[in-house]
């Protein structure tokens, strides 16, 4: 009746312990997060059109639309980001911790030098969230992925702490892999929210 | 099969302290935590429901003054399908999935107590504002300008948008964990096509819940700013759009009702290949068609604006689609049919009677569900008694039977106990004569005009005889519950004791103890049919695969790949901790504290944040990557 009754065989502690690759719990949970924060910032965007199709002129309320040239600079920095990151998860998959810190706070810093320049951007508008429901749309998509960057840059100072207790290594550098995915995502899901409150207005 | 020692009805941990219980991980724990508490909140939505249905038996009455009856039915609704329906899934997902898929956890023990807290924490609120006279009292969909800061000002609404936004945290936590759990952490052997019913219909709604509940979130974090901070989302005169709350709320809404109804369809087809002694009919047509149903709902959802304004093409589109949900719906009903009919010697215990019970009431809920599906036939029953006959056909007849079905069928693994058989099918015939008497009236007091959510009617409008009616049929159903209510309490305490297998059962969660031991199985069962344990009677015990020895003091567990169920890993579960207690204070001070101040929403965010640093640091052992 019972399957403990049955007999039982050895080797399953031959098998490794929570293995460092894609087949680890960590990594799926880091990729259903995303997948998350996909979904949320699609119904952003979605509400962007919405508002917009159904609005009389957009920007509403003779609001000027977007210059380009700061938000332009701001998101190259934050795309430049992700190049450091990707060097740092490559050096910790040789061991290598030191290059590994280097390129944590080279993305730390581009990260920061993009929301000083989101905050001189948004701060600098003659409209904010209660002006209308333009000014609400607007100001929450780049509030809420500002809030992201800011999380993950936080993020990033915990693994360069980490790092330096030294906790990394080539066999252990899960953590530090998922922050890199992490990072990646919230650089690139910049690009259709770039478009959405800067170039659709340049579009159509 | 009776001789085994009956152990206390909670197990988990030996230390029994306050400290072990707010720092428990087990998943045994807080899956029983999280059905316990949602059937806390089933009883008290319940008699928020029998109080109003006590307003209506007869026209004019005063049982409830107006506010009082305006919160009753969005507390009522909003409990029922927010604190209810759904985390009821999920509790008994986390408490069984392990045990249906061979695994000693699940894949993050100390993520899944902070969902429960969440869980916890997002309803009492609620509660604590329903005794105070301040509950939210818009409407369980709370439409948008009513729900926005000039229709409705004052706290209760804001309790509505915070606290749904919060608890989704625990779902969208809940559904990863399980998604996780069941790709990676299954028996060797259980390939994907040999996983139990049940775990695939908790499969399926955790993937519905991913892309159901972040639209819900973000919708209500709107309201909240619109009402809190003054943006104009849902607000006309700021250029807002009242109908963009429509689309987002029933973009999750009707996912919402499947998230509720799929779980039931694996209730079913677990109970009922057991007491007809037989595999379930059409194993993969099932399967598919909870697939099918997952993936549909998400294309269904302007079916509940029919009465707004819509295109012709948008409404045909929408109708076509409604309707094409009863297509998978009915291929799951004819394999249930079809395993009774085929089945050999029925044993026709209580948990069988609550899953045949369903079929009928599920199918009348379809029927109606057709109905309403066109929309000519919508628009003259649009928000009457009518809709909510049908809702309650397939909620209450198409869910909460199949749960007390599951409750009699699951209460022996829980406790070691046995409920009692005789209660158990006076519980049914209660709930389901009275059931019927009270829904079924109120088909007719729609058709004759009857809308919901009013406070009251006047006389010589020919409904006060039918809701008399209606309302004893409430009351008996309520009766029937409660005895379900009584019997918990007694066998819990002196019901026959189970043995690991009363049922004699197919599915893994038998082969352990009842109720199982903190690390759930002493060694990793391997697998090679999608009824092990039937398997096993009916091969020789040499052609039944040996189990994999794995030592249980590590709080060790056995990962397998995603399709083959093959070994790949040990995972390290982790062990008990205080900050997912913590980090749920953090998030809830973060959350409510924008009621009070706006400062509260930083510092609530620095608790979470110091709390899940706490939390994820590499430990001194070897769990560091275990979160």
């Amino acid at each position: 009746m019972s399957v403990e009754a049955q007999r039982t065989r050895p080797g399953a502690m031959d098998l490794p312990l929570n293995a460092n690759d894609q087949s680890a719990p960590l990594w799926w949970g880091m990729i259903l997060l995303i997948l998350i924060e996909v979904v949320l910032f699609t119904g952003l965007i979605v509400s962007y059109f919405y508002l917009r199709f159904y609005a009389p002129e957009w920007p509403l309320g003779g609001i000027s639309r977007p210059d380009l040239l700061l938000p332009s600079i701001s998101a190259v920095l934050l795309f430049a980001s992700s190049a450091p990151m990707y060097w740092a998860d490559s050096s910790i998959k040789k061991g290598n911790v030191r290059n590994l810190k280097i390129g944590l706070i080279l993305s730390l810093l581009l990260g920061i030098a993009f929301l000083v320049l989101k905050g001189i951007e948004y701060f600098g508008y003659d409209y904010n969230w209660a002006t209308n429901a333009y000014g609400s749309i607007t100001w929450t998509i780049a509030g809420f992925h500002s809030a992201h960057v800011i999380s993950v840059c936080l993020k990033v100072a915990v693994v360069f702490t980490a790092a330096t207790a030294g906790y990394f290594s080539e066999e252990r550098n899960l953590g530090v892999r998922i922050n890199g995915l992490y990072w990646h995502f919230v650089v690139v899901i910049w690009v259709p929210l770039f478009f959405t409150l800067y170039l659709s207005h340049y579009v159509f | 099969m009776t001789d085994s020692a009956i152990r206390p009805y909670v197990t988990r941990d030996t230390r029994a302290t306050a400290l072990a219980a707010l720092t428990a991980v087990d998943h045994k724990t807080i899956g029983l935590r999280w059905i316990i508490t949602a059937f806390a909140f089933f009883i008290g939505a319940g008699l928020l429901a029998l109080t109003m249905v006590t307003q209506l038996m007869q026209p004019g009455l005063n049982v409830l003054s107006m506010e009082a009856y305006n919160q009753f039915f969005t507390m009522h609704g909003m409990t029922m399908m927010f604190f209810f329906a759904v985390p009821i899934m999920l509790g008994l997902g986390i408490y069984f999935v392990p045990l249906m898929i061979g695994a000693r956890e699940v894949a993050f023990p100390r993520l899944n107590a902070f969902g429960y807290w969440v869980y916890a924490f997002s309803g009492i609120a609620l509660w604590i504002a329903l005794l105070m006279g301040r509950a939210p009292d818009a409407g369980w969909f709370n439409y948008t300008p009513l729900s926005g800061p000039v229709y409705s000002p004052g706290i209760n609404v804001d309790l509505y948008a915070l606290s749904i936004s919060f608890l989704e945290f625990a779902n969208l936590v809940a559904a990863v964990i399980l998604i996780i759990t069941i790709f990676k952490m299954r028996a060797p052997g259980m390939s994907i096509n040999r996983m139990p019913v049940f775990v695939w219909s908790i499969l399926v709604v955790a993937w519905m819940i991913v892309f159901a509940m972040p639209p819900l979130m973000l919708a209500t974090i709107m309201l909240a700013l619109d009402r809190i901070v003054g943006t104009h989302f849902f607000r006309i005169p700021g250029g807002g759009s009242s109908h963009l709350w429509q689309h987002l709320f029933w973009f999750f809404g009707h996912p919402e009702v499947y998230i509720i109804a799929i779980p039931a369809f694996g209730m079913v087809s677990t109970i009922l290949p057991t007491f007809s002694r037989r595999r379930l009919v059409g194993y993969l047509p099932v399967v598919l068609s909870q697939v099918i149903i997952g993936i549909t709902s998400f294309g269904l959802w302007v079916h509940h604006m029919f009465a707004g304004e819509l295109s012709v093409l948008a409404m045909t589109f929408f109708a076509a689609s409604s309707m094409s949900i009863a297509i998978p719906s009915g291929v799951q009903v004819f394999a249930w049919i079809a395993t009774i009919w085929t089945g050999t010697k029925l044993r026709l215990t209580a948990a069988f009677y609550w899953a045949v019970g369903f079929i009928p009431l599920f199918v009348i809920g379809g029927i109606t569900g057709v109905m309403v599906s066109a929309p000519p036939f919508d628009w003259q029953v649009h928000d009457t008694h009518f809709v909510t006959a049908h809702f309650h056909y397939v909620l209450l007849g198409g869910s909460v039977f199949p749960l007390i079905g599951m409750l009699y069928y699951w209460f022996p693994k829980m406790t070691g106990r046995m409920l009692n058989e005789k209660l158990g099918k006076l519980s049914f015939w209660l709930t389901f004569v009275g059931f019927n008497i009270a829904f079924f009236t109120m088909h007719y007091t729609g058709f004759h005009g009857m809308p919901r959510r009013v406070h009251t009617y006047m006389e010589g409008l020919g409904w006060g005889g039918p809701m008399l009616i209606t309302w004893i049929g409430a009351m008996i159903v309520g009766a029937g519950f409660a005895v379900t209510l009584v019997n918990v309490f007694i066998s819990q305490a002196s019901g026959e004791p189970a043995g690991d297998n009363p049922w004699e059962a197919g599915t893994l969660e038998w082969a352990t103890t009842s109720p199982p031991a903190r690390h759930n199985f002493d060694s990793i069962p391997a697998v090679v049919s999608r009824n092990p344990l039937w398997y096993a009677l009916e091969q020789d015990a040499d052609a039944t695969p040996a189990a994999y020895e794995l030592p249980d003091n590590d709080r060790m567990t056995m990962g397998t790949s995603t399709l083959d169920g093959e070994p790949e890993q040990r995972l390290l579960v982790s062990d008990a901790s205080i900050q997912p207690l913590v980090m749920a204070i953090g998030g809830t001070v973060a959350f409510y504290g924008a009621l009070v101040s706006l400062w509260l929403v930083p510092f609530g965010a620095s608790i979470a944040f110091v709390s899940i640093v706490m939390w994820n640091w590499p430990g001194r052992n070897r769990e560091k990557e275990q979160s």
